[in-house]
């Protein structure tokens, strides 16, 4: 500071004169242009688009077991046979440690189709094929697994809510507080097979896939054997709820589809979900 | 005694600007650590409407912010050397502006803990995927274009080594002009793609989002940096743009909005009054019910906002009438900050029906923010308005005395 002449009086001048700059604007070029570059095709190969796991197109580790080739996982709700119980949506709280009930993943409600029949609307997600929430979330923690069941990493998901703004269905739940109170519905409707998710991340219904997977690997098949099928199918009173492998002719939801008409949720916003309807009569109940 | 206070307060308005300021402030940064401490609970979102307030921010904070970029481009790429004098506040407004998002994001994300994620797991079929790396890049852009400003400032004659490394930095200018201006043009529209691409709810299904969203960026962005830079000016008595530059900057800004305007009018016309999609005039009745969604679109995004500053800043004498100008600067600013609300909270409040039911029984859901989601934000716009005060004092953003030949 108290120098006489500051060293960078100095170096000004002769900047300033024909003495070589420290870097040209051609090396500053070059040095960030490399830069961007290593970093670009390293990001590339490590996680990105060129990596194994993108490669694949979003698989991940649990996908052997998922094998698309030989499963198919869909579920057919016959709004001509629900009674509004409400079992299934307890038996999904249960199992699935989901004490709070403005966070259910399956949703039962009263509904009036538009010529005025009264019915129970049912909405589990959508496990849609194309879905919405998969292709906007930032960090790749939903995805399509090669079954067709719309996975979530809850280690990965930053909980910036893009997936719920994006599913047309409203199926999507967010943890806007840790969760601690006891869950009523347990023991009664089934004991948590899940562990409780942490505040600040998402979460949804997903066709109970820790059941499939168990299953599969005893030998059972979804749909058919209770301990490898969704809560809410097996709690259902009235068999108003069908699941299984639709690569599977012989299988329930197979045999439902061929014997009945369905129809899916807003099927012109090309979501292809893999929850199919049969229309209400207005006789249940 | 009181007499020597009440002296102090009314002849010193700067101690007293930011006093109030750094107030604000560390208000604002106690709601943070509420926020951090006990999640977003604190807040009025919900599932129905995950997004409210704090996106409305980050949005506005981005799209005003885009100055930078383009006053960058005009001056070292397209080499309008007369737009020089704007640059440094261009910058330095981005800077704060982009600042104040990633703060907002912070907040506004689940797990701030996991902030990094978008860079370590990628998702390229995001849109926001993309809008995380292009800021969190054209922030280092700004970072190093601000270096520059530093280093050129009272702080740089001080520090040699701020100084060299501003100089270096303020070589790279020309290669950070191209490199912001590619990142901005990519993520100022994506931003609008991320309503734009969701196909389930037809408000904000269409490829024009983009579009407008870059649009109206540009001209919010030059509109906020030239009101700035008039303020500034009236506050010290100088006039930092010469007539012909303060004409040439209005009048570019007066005919963006235009051409934005013209998108959005066509934009709707097409969408709602030449065609019918019935997803869409659904969700517009519902929004009518119970907001004022159809009022605040026309009555300020298009003619309060739009159509009347555009006109103005079309005025042949405009610069001779300082306030008119600022006003018409400030609505256009205001106007942003509305739109970023209108169509965050549109595609939100009326959800699409996907029930056979619903149809015919029309819901809304009501979102309005919380006092911690509001103090959050007046935090966050402390934090601005310190910086650039604090900028325009220390940082040199505007020189000391200027003369214009033709001024005065």
């Amino acid at each position: 500071m108290s120098n006489p002449v500051p060293p960078s009086e100095a170096d000004h001048a002769s900047q300033g004169t024909s003495a070589k700059p420290l870097l040209s604007r051609r090396d500053v070029l070059k040095i960030g242009v490399a830069t961007l570059t290593v970093t670009a095709i390293s990001q590339l190969v490590i996680s990105g688009p060129f990596s194994a796991e993108s490669v694949q197109g979003l698989q991940r580790e649990d996908d052997h077991i998922a094998d698309g080739t030989k499963y198919q996982w869909h579920m057919v709700i016959d709004l001509s046979r629900c009674i509004g119980c409400q079992y299934c949506v307890w038996a999904c709280q249960a199992t699935n440690d989901v004490p709070d009930e403005d966070m259910r993943w399956n949703v039962v409600f009263p509904e009036q189709t538009e010529v005025g029949v009264s019915f129970y609307m049912n909405r589990p997600c959508q496990h849609c094929q194309e879905a919405p929430c998969v292709r906007v979330c930032p960090v790749g923690a939903t995805w399509v697994r090669s079954d067709g069941i719309v996975m979530m990493d809850y280690d990965r998901c930053i909980g910036c809510r893009y997936c719920q703004v994006a599913c047309p269905y409203d199926v999507r739940r967010f943890n806007w507080r840790t969760v601690t109170e006891p869950n009523p519905y347990a023991p009664n409707w089934g004991s948590p097979e899940v562990p409780r998710r942490p505040r600040g991340v998402v979460e949804k219904c997903t066709f109970c896939v820790h059941r499939i997977d168990r299953g599969l690997e005893q030998g059972l098949t979804p749909g058919v054997d209770r301990a490898a099928t969704p809560a809410c199918v097996v709690a259902c009173p009235v068999n108003a709820r069908i699941f299984g492998n639709i690569l599977d002719e012989e299988s329930p939801v197979s045999r439902y589809l061929r014997e009945h008409d369905t129809f899916r949720l807003r099927e012109e916003w090309g979501t292809q979900p893999k929850v199919h309807y049969v229309r209400p009569t207005g006789n249940q109940g | 005694m009181l007499q020597a206070i009440t002296y102090r307060l009314t002849h010193r308005p700067l101690q007293i600007w930011l006093i109030s300021l750094s107030i604000t402030f560390v208000i604002g940064l106690i709601a943070m650590v509420i926020v951090l401490f006990q999640g977003l609970q604190v807040t009025h979102l919900s599932d129905r409407v995950p997004w409210g307030l704090w996106i409305t921010l980050d949005l506005s904070a981005i799209a005003l912010g885009a100055g930078a970029f383009t006053f960058s481009a005009a001056v070292y790429i397209f080499r309008i050397r007369s737009l020089e004098i704007l640059v440094r506040p261009a910058v330095f407004i981005g800077f704060l502006g982009y600042t104040s998002a990633m703060l907002v994001l912070a907040m506004d994300i689940g797990r701030p803990d996991r902030f990094w994620h978008p860079l370590v797991y990628w998702n390229v079929h995001s849109v926001l995927w993309e809008v995380t790396w292009c800021v969190v890049l054209y922030s280092m852009v700004l970072m190093l274009e601000v270096l520059g400003v530093l280093g050129e400032s009272r702080l740089g004659k001080r520090w040699e080594r701020l100084r060299r490394l501003g100089h270096l930095a303020h070589r790279m200018t020309p290669f950070l002009a191209i490199l912001g201006m590619g990142l901005s043009l990519l993520h100022q529209s994506s931003l609008g793609a991320t309503y734009g691409v969701l196909s389930g709810r037809a408000i904000w299904y269409k490829p024009s989002m983009p579009i407008m969203f870059i649009i109206s960026a540009i001209a919010g962005g030059m509109s906020l940096t030239m009101l700035a830079t008039m303020i500034v000016g009236r506050l010290r008595h100088q006039r930092y743009l010469p007539p012909s530059v303060c004409i040439g900057v209005t009048k570019a800004i007066g005919f963006i909005t235009l051409g934005y305007l013209y998108i959005k009018i066509w934009d709707w016309a097409v969408t709602n009054y030449y065609s019918h999609n019935p997803d869409m005039a659904n969700m517009l009745e519902r929004l009518n019910v119970t907001t004022p969604y159809s009022a605040t679109f026309w009555g300020i995004e298009v003619v309060l906002s739009g159509l009347a500053p555009a006109l103005i800043l079309l005025l042949p004498n405009l610069c001779e009438r300082r306030d008119l100008a600022m006003l018409a600067l400030a609505a256009i600013v205001f106007g942003v900050i509305v739109n970023r609300w209108n169509v965050t909270l549109s595609g939100l409040v009326a959800p699409p029906a996907w029930s056979p039911g619903v149809l015919g029984n029309p819901v809304a859901v009501s979102y309005a923010p919380s006092l911690v989601e509001l103090l959050v934000t007046l935090g966050i716009l402390s934090y601005a308005l310190l910086g650039f005060t604090l900028g325009v004092r220390y940082l040199d953003l505007y020189p000391r005395h200027v003369r214009h030949a033709a001024d005065d």
